[in-house]
């Protein structure tokens, strides 16, 4: 290396050195602070605070609270980010191939998007309600108890979640499709293609990339979800809907339990990574490929 | 010479932090509470009020987040991370004990003239002590009671229920005479929070059992609890109550009875003003009663609710804020925001108070009735436990887990937890 070269080596790596400092301080330090948290038993207000090793996540391992909020959680995430990728990619082509009113429908589509979550679930709590609501006047005479039955509870979360995060796949489709040349298209007529065929080999496969980006960022955040359940059902009925989030917070903030609230915290945090991380292997390899 | 100059620096530094600048040596109180609904708000005269007798002082009256979970969030993250930004807070009744053996509130017992809480409620002030002191001054009374449809019971002849098979009778009764499908039988809370929490245990005491005895011991008699949690059960299963009872929170079940479509409903005083208030489906039409025991049981009693006031103990000014907390649990006070919000006083002489009652009437009425109430168990680890019964509760109140099981599974729980505080 040439003295010029570590010179600007030197000069790069001090540019980047505020970044680096601010990212160090912002998340590297919490994530251990919580990561030593996880491992004592720690209800400050009462002075407990004493080394406890593994037991934190021994206790986990056999506690059938943690386990369901991980199904839960498991469920909710596949479940939601499979119906967002599909009917996204569906408003998406809709939108692509409509004429008129497109600006109004990408209108309606960001208003969704756009609502804080803790509006959109209180929104969908009189959609769900037991009397008046939309979706029980809909189903006449048969109305169903969404939030409160233990096997429509999970359902009726995710609906809501679909809703309020479908437009952010179709958005971001939608504009991948407006890339693709027109070109293409016209080449598959002139070869004689139907709209299948052009479908299956020529819309899918260009948004493949962008579809792998949509879902790794709804995966990291459906493994996160937080305010959607907590507002419509707090986790209930019977803990049906309690995610492993919201468990994480019950226990930091309601009963005190610092050191075994971060324990569950810490292992949000490693499934959020190794799925991340996946993704990422997944994206290089199709950037390889293509 | 030169001390004096230090000081008046230093004075100005400090007038700096309390805010204005042109306030010098004023004391700014900083009052954390949850903002009162209704037409008047009366807090923010009450707070001029105290500032026009204390002309030094400023009062900021800062909003609590909504929900009571939100709220004690807040409190945990700024007493724990030690922030001295408020003198005075409102807290929820089951919190006291909690705070006080945190150490985040001032204890008031040595401040107190004897015989001065003697006017509250005893068990407003039984919520308030922790280790046989008082760390916080009762503000507001809240007590679970049982609305009915007086038209309808009239019309069959019938007096409110004593006990909760009477009631299951009497709405068998009405609805097969009725012949309305909309009609539903006894509404009351059973989604997966709190409130939750609060219908069990007066389950709990209409059955004669409790959920912590004064030993410690949680479930002291747990075939008990089972059955009282099973007779909640069986409400839903045999359509008394409706199906989603599972998923009522307050709200709900207040809408559900004040739009005239069900007989009973267990809810908290602030429900009658909604009733009655103009344009209301059900006005003039709506009793309260105490909540039924069970037949052959202990006399039924509603759960008490409503709020303390306590001082920080990073006050930078405990007497000026102790004060402020007398003024707002005077009497004065209390009937301001009686007359102007639906919140009920912690003193007892107000519920005879003529101006009171002459603009709400029940109000004699409340009074047996929040008389008779009984606390939540007053214990520093109160939501604990709360927070880890609420899941078994509604476990078995769904069907998903018998009775039996949802309680031993709690006991087990909150031994662990339990065991590693104590």
């Amino acid at each position: 290396m040439t003295r010029r070269r570590r010179a600007e080596r030197r000069r790069g790596l001090l540019l980047v050195a505020p970044a680096l400092l601010a990212l160090v301080a912002l998340t590297v330090y919490p994530g251990i602070w919580v990561l030593w948290l996880s491992l004592q038993h720690r209800v400050p207000i009462f002075e407990v605070s004493r080394f406890a090793a593994l037991d934190n996540y021994a206790f986990l391992a056999g506690d059938p609270r943690f386990w369901n909020a991980a199904r839960t959680t498991g469920l909710f995430t596949v479940l939601s980010v499979a119906l967002e990728l599909v009917l996204g990619v569906g408003a998406a082509l809709a939108l692509h191939g409509q004429r008129r009113g497109r600006r109004l429908a990408l209108a309606l589509l960001l208003l969704a998007w756009a609502m804080p979550s803790v509006v959109a679930a209180k929104l969908f709590e009189w959609l769900y309600h037991p009397a008046a609501g939309l979706f029980n006047v809909l189903l006449a005479g048969r109305p169903l108890n969404w939030l409160g039955d233990p096997s429509l509870a999970l359902p009726a979360v995710i609906l809501a979640d679909v809703w309020r995060t479908m437009p952010f796949v179709a958005i971001l489709c939608y504009a991948r499709l407006l890339s693709i040349p027109a070109e293409l298209y016209e080449a598959a007529q002139v070869d004689g293609a139907g709209r299948l065929a052009t479908l299956g080999r020529i819309t899918l496969p260009l948004l493949g990339r962008i579809l792998l980006l949509a879902a790794l960022f709804r995966t990291l955040d459906a493994l996160r979800a937080f305010d959607i359940m907590y507002v419509l059902t707090g986790g209930g009925p019977a803990n049906t809907t309690e995610t492993l989030t919201v468990y994480a917070y019950r226990s930091l903030f309601q009963m005190l339990q610092l050191g075994f609230g971060s324990a569950v915290s810490v292992v949000v945090f490693v499934l959020v990574m190794g799925v991340a991380w996946a993704y990422l292997r997944l994206l290089r390899g199709r950037t390889v490929a293509a | 010479m030169r001390r004096p100059v230090a000081l008046f620096l230093l004075g100005l530094v400090l007038g700096g932090c309390a805010g204005d600048a042109s306030e010098r040596g004023a004391v700014t109180l900083v009052f954390k509470y949850a903002r009162i609904l209704g037409p008047a708000d009366p807090l923010p005269g009450l707070l001029r009020e105290f500032e026009a007798a204390h002309p030094r002082v400023r009062v900021k009256g800062e909003s609590l987040p909504w929900t009571s979970d939100e709220q004690h969030q807040f409190y945990v993250i700024n007493l724990e991370g030690r922030s001295p930004g408020f003198d005075l807070m409102m807290l929820d009744v089951i919190w006291a004990p909690e705070f006080a053996r945190a150490g985040w509130l001032l204890d008031l017992t040595p401040h107190l003239v004897p015989g001065e809480l003697a006017p509250h409620f005893p068990s407003t002030v039984e919520a308030a002590t922790h280790d046989g002191r008082v760390w916080a001054l009762p503000w507001t009374m809240n007590v679970g009671l049982l609305y009915y449809r007086a038209d309808l019971l009239a019309r069959h002849g019938l007096e409110p229920p004593a006990s909760f098979e009477e009631l299951v009778s009497q709405v068998r009764r009405i609805r097969s005479a009725e012949r309305d499908p909309a009609l539903e039988g006894y509404l009351w809370q059973g989604k997966q929070y709190e409130g939750l929490v609060v219908n069990v245990l007066e389950a709990f005491w209409a059955s004669g059992t409790r959920l912590l005895a004064e030993d410690g011991t949680v479930f002291p008699e747990p075939a008990r609890a089972a059955e009282a949690l099973g007779f909640l059960r069986a409400l839903i299963e045999a359509g008394v109550s409706p199906a989603w009872t599972t998923a009522a929170d307050e709200e709900l079940s207040r809408r559900a009875f004040g739009d005239g479509h069900a007989i009973f409903l267990r809810n908290w005083p602030y429900a009658l003003d909604l009733f009655e208030a103009p344009g209301s489906a059900v006005r003039g039409r709506v009793g309260i009663a105490p909540l039924p025991g069970r037949a052959g049981g202990p006399r039924g009693a509603g759960s008490t609710g409503g709020a303390h006031l306590g001082v920080s103990r990073r006050s930078r000014h405990p007497a000026l804020a102790l004060a402020l907390a007398r003024f707002l649990t005077s009497e004065r006070a209390q009937k301001a925001i009686a007359l102007g919000a639906a919140l009920s006083p912690t003193r007892e002489a107000l519920y005879h108070d003529a101006d009171l009652v002459r603009r709400r009437p029940s109000l004699p009425v409340i009074h047996a009735l929040a008389r008779a109430g009984r606390p939540r168990p007053v214990t520093p680890y109160y939501l604990l436990l709360s927070a880890t019964v609420q899941p078994e509760f509604s476990a078995a109140l769904v069907g998903v887990k018998s009775p039996r099981r949802a309680i031993a599974d709690a006991r087990a729980r909150l031994d662990h937890f339990l065991g590693a505080i104590r």
